[in-house]
């Protein structure tokens, strides 16, 4: 009560300045608007033997000569790298188990991707062991259905024109990198939304909210 | 200027996080009843001025507005910055739970600076010229002081500081500039409106 009234005489100027005040606050909201910034986000996929990452900060700006780390799940260090202009660093697998890939851009900013191992083993190489691997697939019985469908004559024009059942492999997978790249790169893209306007108008809330706490309490204790 | 998790060590976390609470503490016992709503809202304003991004310089930057709470607010910035940062990690992922000590002191302890280096200037009585211009250097030194705050505790976790304060400084000087010229802004508008809020507390019943 003693606090209403020691208001009262300053209560129009007062809540026209508020207003105005949350109103600033409201359109700094709208401001915002394209730019989310200050976040930095790393992502990784596997084309191939290679591991591309793309890195940037959430304000869409892309971290130029970044150090991008590699590790193995036990925390050991494989090998490091830079990002180039796009925020972008490739390297080759370096062993075929998961692999967490650290971006350490300036500024105390940290990001990481956790490359599951199905992912990379999944991959093929141009290496004897792959290539081997590739072999043992086609004489399992799910591969055979696939010549069955085929005509004979599609077979042996396959045949004929020389490609082995590895090369096709290769090819379908390239040309799958090449089609899904677009894809990877919207999900990269998806990956790093900014904050939405639900969690603005929330956090404001929030602290709407602890005044409102805060000056229930004050009141509490000058009444007592 | 928000460290993300994992880049500290936790000697530097826990430094940051025993300084902020003493200054939370120093901040909260100032706190006098009038001053919670004016408090709320500009922390509500530091919380969403982390989104308006400057598409200037060479990083990703924003407005961090630290400057602006310090001369309204004085200590009772470190509480208000708390809050805003804490809503910003949980809400937005800038910067990390873990962090939020070393954060809040590196936006709130410059703001605190400025208060006590451009405070006297920003006063009712002051002439307009004076007024605009210790608004604009509060603000902009703000950044500056909190630039090299980073600097700092990137350097104490084993960071060379040249090289790591030079470039958050430099990443920051469209911001410093901006800021200044916001701060001076509201505090002219503030001069001409709600004079009673830039004597850093709140006008004793006498006086108005």
């Amino acid at each position: 009560m003693c606090l209403k009234a020691r208001c009262n005489p300053k209560v129009p100027r007062t809540r026209s300045c508020n207003v105005f005040m949350l109103l600033a606050v409201v359109c700094l909201m709208f401001c915002a608007g394209p730019g989310w910034a200050h976040k930095v986000s790393i992502f990784a996929w596997v084309e191939g033997d290679t591991v591309h990452t793309q890195s940037k900060f959430s304000g869409g700006k892309r971290p130029k000569n970044s150090t991008v780390v590699v590790y193995d799940m036990d925390g050991n260090q494989l090998l490091e790298g830079k990002t180039n202009e796009n925020g972008e660093f490739s390297f080759k697998v370096p062993q075929k188990t998961a692999l967490k890939v650290a971006l350490k851009a300036s500024m105390g900013h940290l990001a990481e991707w956790t490359i599951p191992a199905e992912e990379i083993t999944g991959a093929p190489e141009s290496t004897e062991t792959s290539s081997s691997e590739i072999v043992v697939e086609t004489a399992t019985p799910e591969a055979a259905p696939v010549t069955d469908i085929k005509g004979p004559a599609e077979v042996q024009g396959a045949t004929s024109t020389g490609l082995s059942r590895r090369e096709i492999q290769e090819l379908i997978d390239k040309s799958l990198d090449k089609k899904l790249t677009p894809i990877v790169n919207m999900l990269a893209d998806s990956l790093d939304r900014g904050p939405r306007i639900s969690e603005v108008i929330g956090g404001i809330g929030y602290i709407f909210g602890l005044v409102g706490v805060a000056l229930y309490f004050a009141a509490r204790g000058k009444r007592k | 200027m928000h460290i993300s998790e994992g880049v500290l060590s936790p000697a530097v976390l826990i430094a940051g996080a025993a300084l902020t609470t003493a200054g939370v503490g120093i901040g909260l016992r100032k706190l006098e009843t009038e001053e919670i709503p004016s408090m709320g809202i500009l922390s509500a304003a530091f919380f969403v001025a982390s989104l308006v991004h400057v598409p200037a310089g060479p990083a990703s930057v924003h407005l961090v507005l630290n400057g602006l709470l310090g001369v309204i607010l004085g200590w009772k910035a470190f509480p208000a910055i708390l809050v805003g940062l804490s809503l910003q990690a949980l809400l937005f992922q800038y910067g990390g739970l873990t962090t939020l000590g070393v954060n809040t002191l590196n936006m709130a302890l410059p703001a605190i600076i400025s208060y006590y280096l451009f405070g006297w200037g920003i006063r009712v009585g002051a002439k307009r010229f004076i007024f605009a211009g210790t608004a604009f250097a509060a603000g902009a030194s703000a950044i500056l002081v909190s630039g090299v705050f980073v600097g700092f505790s990137l350097y104490f976790t084993g960071e060379a500081f040249l090289p790591a304060a030079k470039l958050v400084v430099l990443a920051h000087v469209p911001v410093m500039l901006l800021e200044g010229g916001l701060t001076a802004a509201c505090a002219l508008f503030l001069r001409r409106a709600k004079p009673e809020l830039l004597e850093g507390h709140y006008v004793p019943k006498s006086a108005m």
